[in-house]
């Protein structure tokens, strides 16, 4: 058994800001994550953040992770990082964390407190053949492309023209795969203007109230059918339409990682501003579970700004009540709070502020 | 909106009271109410492994369960439904590992042979050769019913359930009992946190919970809820058919038709009450006690763990049909964790006893008045 005194599951930019912060008070810390490399989803982040620039505003999110790697390296001392290890479970009757380090080597983990930092995964459509080699999450493309330097495929159909799915069909064009269209089920584009700009004016068409219906291949994806939806959602047969792609990137939505705050039982809600089942916590992302922290995605679908201040408030927090502290990190926290809520405050971010009035809560 | 009132309330949503509400309704009652507490199937049914044997080691257990088995095999007729009910009849084997074991394993067999039970005693080889991915050290011998075998517990129950819902009656979830009102030594009304229901019949099909319910109309029913742990794997190809069971540490397993492993044990020291959290103790105690009988389970990765209540008596016995105490008030509890594979003659029995028929097979053994005058009847081949 594995003892620790902060155990953080996740090294996203939630998971590494409350490392830094609770290794930055003085406790001890143990850092768990499934990845290869630490960076969560930073790493394959070749855009520039938006926002406020205290919060690294125009800056490439692979640097705002080297810059987080490099704080992490100055705790070393505190920080103990575990890679290739996903966490498998919680067990209520003692808070153990059971995990695995790839197929081989199995752990317990005893730690006085725990921050889930867990992130999201990417939403699938059903839709007839969808299991097909071919058909990806456009997150997982994205790390294909931007992480290991292979492309997907040779023609794409982009389904859903959120921000991930505009951004991506993007870099897709940058490394010279064809996307022949993107489509949105929503009558309207759900991303930032800028992004759906960049990709129309390089002659890519966006439909809107349109959606996938089929794929087909007999090995891998060879084709693909979009479909018009009337206002009532359904599709109208006579617009369908067979499209010659090789690759069909799902970007329509992600869903928070949650499954370890259901195994410790702490108090869920289903908020779908949020992106579905969250836990509920206070305004310093504690759980309903007293030694239970969550910060990033895992608490509500957001961004990653938004994750390292939660992430960094979760871990002040957590060593906090373990007795740590150090010069001024109460102004600190009150300064990560509002730097959250500045941040929220854009018209922009007004569902994840109706989202977050259901969740936050006083204990 | 719960009916003011109702011929018969069966309360529990497991598979024994959506059997019983089915038998009471293809035999033409109206006014039939199912009440549960949370979802159907959410107590020990959902949760259970859903073994099917015969080899059991008391004769009203073999005889009822023959029942069982016929029931099984015609069921998706009966109940006209389209779900697969992934009946299999793959087989059942105990596993003895001392002569105490083996002998009581003789005798069980006996017993079912004397009952037209196609069981039989089987030596090492044997086993090996019927099973050649089991490691037989130390095994002396096995029973085995090759007739038995295993269902989806949660499809027998939607299958009751939809065939009594077709034949008029009601069921409502999330609806707890939290009285029984009597008058006279009579039944006269089921309080729930949702309104009343005027009735002169209740079922307690409760399970574990039914302590509680034999409380409400001043009963001591002798039941204890303990918690039973369990796991899954991740899909496999199907390597093996049968269910194994071992009586030296109390491991079993099944594969299921889909391919993942179902894998329990049974502690002695487990948790009494009705918490159905899992441990990490658990999971690491049954996977080496599988994979020393079944290495080449080693490299299969696992899904999922969950428990659930068994419903004790201190015969490891049901406590089935009227009480004495209380005039309309059945008892169908305490299965001691076999019970869902009687659903499917126990839901008949129950039908003919509360509409007052002779039931096709005598459960007077199974009495609760036994408590009383001490004529326990211990059913050894438990689990």
């Amino acid at each position: 058994m594995r003892k620790t005194e902060v155990l953080v599951v996740g090294g996203g930019p939630a998971g590494l800001s409350a490392a830094i912060a609770a290794a930055s008070m003085g406790a001890k810390v143990l850092l768990v994550d499934d990845g290869l490399k630490l960076g969560g989803q930073l790493v394959k982040q070749t855009h520039k953040f938006f926002g406020s620039h205290r919060q690294s505003a125009g800056v490439r999110g692979i640097k705002i992770a080297g810059m987080l790697l490099s704080d992490i390296e100055k705790l070393k001392d505190k920080i103990e990082v575990v890679s290739n290890t996903t966490a498998t479970g919680y067990y209520q009757d003692d808070g153990v964390v059971t995990a695995m380090t790839g197929e081989d080597v199995y752990m317990k983990i005893k730690s006085e407190r725990v921050i889930i930092a867990t992130g999201a995964s990417e939403r699938m459509l059903t839709f007839p053949n969808n299991d097909l080699p071919g058909v990806y999450g456009a997150g997982a493309v994205q790390t294909l492309m931007n992480v290991y330097g292979i492309v997907p495929g040779d023609r794409v159909l982009m389904v859903g023209a959120g921000n991930i799915g505009l951004i991506v069909s993007y870099q897709l064009m940058q490394a010279n795969v064809e996307v022949a269209t993107v489509v949105e089920a929503m009558p309207y584009i759900g991303g930032y203007l800028v992004h759906a700009s960049k990709i129309r004016r390089l002659g890519v068409p966006i439909y809107t109230s349109h959606t996938i219906l089929e794929v087909y291949g007999k090995d891998a994806v060879e084709a693909a059918a979009i479909v018009k939806l009337d206002s009532k959602w359904q599709p109208i047969p006579s617009t369908k339409r067979i499209l010659n792609v090789d690759t069909v990137c799902l970007s329509v939505g992600l869903s928070p990682l949650i499954e370890l705050l259901w195994q410790a039982g702490c108090k869920m809600k289903y908020v779908p501003q949020l992106g579905g089942n969250v836990v509920l916590r206070d305004k310093y992302m504690r759980t309903s579970r007293r030694d239970i922290f969550v910060a990033g995605d895992v608490a509500g679908i957001e961004e990653a700004t938004s994750a390292m201040l939660e992430g960094k408030l979760a871990g002040l927090i957590a060593a906090s009540d373990l007795g740590y502290a150090y010069d001024g990190w109460e102004a600190d926290r009150e300064d990560t709070l509002s730097s959250l809520e500045e941040l929220r405050r854009g018209p922009l971010s007004e569902k994840i502020r109706s989202g977050l009035k259901e969740v936050v809560v006083e204990w | 909106m719960l009916p003011v009132s109702a011929e018969v309330v069966i309360i529990g949503g497991g598979v024994h009271g959506c059997s019983i509400a089915y038998h009471l309704a293809s035999k033409g009652m109206h006014g039939v109410v199912v009440l549960e507490q949370k979802y159907l199937t959410y107590g020990g049914t959902g949760r259970s492994a859903a073994g099917i044997r015969q080899q059991f080691g008391t004769e009203i257990n073999c005889r009822l369960a023959k029942e069982n088995i016929k029931g099984f095999i015609r069921m998706k007729e009966e109940l006209d439904t389209d779900f697969d009910l992934e009946l299999e009849q793959g087989g059942y084997m105990w596993l003895a590992y001392t002569e105490g074991q083996l002998n009581q394993l003789r005798e069980n067999v006996r017993l079912q042979s004397s009952l037209g039970i196609p069981s039989k005693i089987l030596n090492p080889d044997e086993i090996k050769e019927l099973i050649p991915l089991l490691d037989v050290e130390g095994v002396l011998g096995a029973s085995w019913c090759a007739e038995d075998g295993h269902v989806n517990p949660h499809r027998v129950t939607f299958a009751y359930y939809e065939a009594a819902k077709r034949l008029g009656v009601k069921f409502y979830t999330y609806t707890k009992v939290v009285d029984i009102e009597i008058e006279k030594d009579k039944v006269k009304a089921v309080v729930t946190d949702k309104g009343k229901i005027s009735t002169r019949k209740v079922v307690n099909a409760a399970g574990p919970w039914g302590k509680e319910i034999g409380k409400m109309v001043g009963l001591d029913i002798p039941v204890v809820s303990e918690r039973h742990q369990i796991m899954v794997t991740e899909p496999v190809n199907r390597i093996i058919k049968p269910l194994i069971l071992c009586q030296d540490d109390g491991s079993y397993w099944k594969q299921e038709p889909t391919g993942g492993f179902l894998i329990g044990m049974d502690n002695p020291n487990e948790k009494k009450g009705y918490d159905v959290g899992v441990t990490w103790q658990f999971m690491e105690e049954v996977s080496r006690r599988v994979l020393k009988k079944m290495p080449i389970l080693r490299d299969v990765r696992v899904v999922r763990q969950w428990s659930g209540p068994y419903d004790i008596t201190p015969d490891s016995q049901s406590i089935v049909g009227p009480v004495e105490e209380v005039e309309g008030f059945y008892l169908d509890v305490g299965w001691s964790g076999h019970g869902l594979q009687f659903a499917p003659s126990i839901g008949r029995i129950m039908s003919e006893l509360i509409i007052g028929e002779e039931p096709f097979i005598s459960v007077d053994v199974l009495s609760f008045n036994r408590f009383k005058t001490g004529k326990l009847i211990p059913e050894p081949a438990c689990i």
